[in-house]
């Protein structure tokens, strides 16, 4: 799973979506059985598809997944960017590319901060199922 | 016409095979290309389009989309099939990939942030039948293919459940979804009673296929 999808997803649990509390979903607490492990991938870098993914990014939710997967680096607020062909804007582009779509959380956990349920992502797949009410 | 993605590393006793109702849905999308280029030609405001296939399954649908249709869209499968996730990642990567698409394991689209798809596109378990899939005897045997094909009594279990999320579902400034349907599913009905919410539909187009007569729904908000 890339890094980017942290920021399109929340608790699955019906309860949970009427509140603030079901994204972004938490990499602080990962399990012994199921230990985080990160990859690099590497995708072509294009200045203008980073740019136009910029509007589409919750950036307080990104800085939170980006913090506790153990990334620092991002600015507080979202950058505000005129021209991504611009040769002042072409590291935070390329360092944005690199966190967002080429990080692959391999395997690992995230967990509601509703509800405390901890969803699993094995072999890049991150698994949403809920036990016990999965198909009505 | 547009090549059909490759899918010969797919195991079919495991994922639902590119049929004619999959072949139906590429040559509709590849008339649709106008129309989807148009909408999403100015991404000033809001940014690249989030295209989210609904039961993903092999993978071609959205790996053709990413490759002939728009290319710089951002793209999501989803899938209960685990052996479907798996296998629509390998054929985006097979098919020269795209810079982001991932696959989530969920039923229909429960994990996603409301209000966030642009392009939803579903070719549903459509398949009018006693039964749905069962999850629990799905995992005891690892068949998964009747949740691709079921779809209860008028074979709309599933449609349904997706047309009534389909609000909460699709963004709101330009959204888009195109769904799959048999003539025992009655589009036309579908579509009247979609037309009464609000939504503008568009039939396509259709074609029959032995004893079936398939179409392809388009659901904008006015």
């Amino acid at each position: 799973m890339k890094l980017l999808t942290a920021n399109f997803v929340q608790c699955s649990v019906k309860a949970c979506s009427a509140t603030p509390k079901c994204f972004p979903l938490h990499f602080d607490q990962q399990t012994a059985d199921v230990p985080l492990e990160l990859a690099h991938e590497d995708v072509d870098f294009s200045p203008e598809f980073v740019y136009n993914m910029l509007p589409r990014i919750d950036w307080p939710a990104l800085t939170t997944t980006a913090r506790e997967l153990g990334n620092n680096m991002l600015p507080e607020t979202k950058p505000e960017i005129e021209n991504p062909n611009a040769p002042e804007h072409e590291q935070l582009l390329r360092d944005l590319h690199t966190l967002l779509l080429e990080t692959q959380i391999i395997q690992g956990s995230m967990r509601c901060e509703n509800c405390g349920h901890i969803y699993f992502i094995r072999d890049s797949i991150p698994n949403f199922l809920l036990p016990g009410h999965l198909v009505q | 016409m547009f090549p059909t993605p490759s899918t010969s590393h797919a195991d079919y006793d495991k994922v639902y095979e590119p049929s004619e109702d999959t072949f139906l849905f590429l040559d509709l999308l590849q008339e649709e290309l106008p129309f989807l280029q148009r909408r999403f030609s100015d991404l000033s405001i809001l940014g690249s389009p989030l295209v989210l296939e609904l039961g993903s399954g092999s993978g071609v649908v959205v790996t053709f989309f990413h490759n002939h249709i728009l290319p710089d869209a951002l793209f999501l499968g989803t899938d209960i099939n685990p052996e479907a996730c798996k296998t629509a990642l390998e054929t985006s990567k097979v098919n020269n990939g795209t810079r982001y698409f991932d696959v989530l394991r969920t039923n229909i689209c429960d994990s996603l942030r409301p209000n966030s798809i642009d392009v939803l596109l579903f070719n549903p378990p459509y398949v009018p039948a006693d039964t749905l899939g069962s999850y629990e005897s799905s995992v005891k045997s690892g068949d998964w293919l009747d949740f691709a094909l079921l779809g209860g009594e008028d074979g709309m279990r599933i449609t349904n459940v997706v047309l009534d999320q389909l609000d909460n579902i699709m963004s709101r400034e330009r959204g888009v979804a195109y769904i799959l349907f048999c003539f025992r599913n009655k589009p036309d009905e579908v579509s009247q009673a979609m037309r009464a919410k609000g939504w503008t539909v568009t039939k396509i187009g259709e074609r029959k296929v032995r004893w079936e007569i398939l179409s392809i729904l388009r659901f904008e908000k006015e």
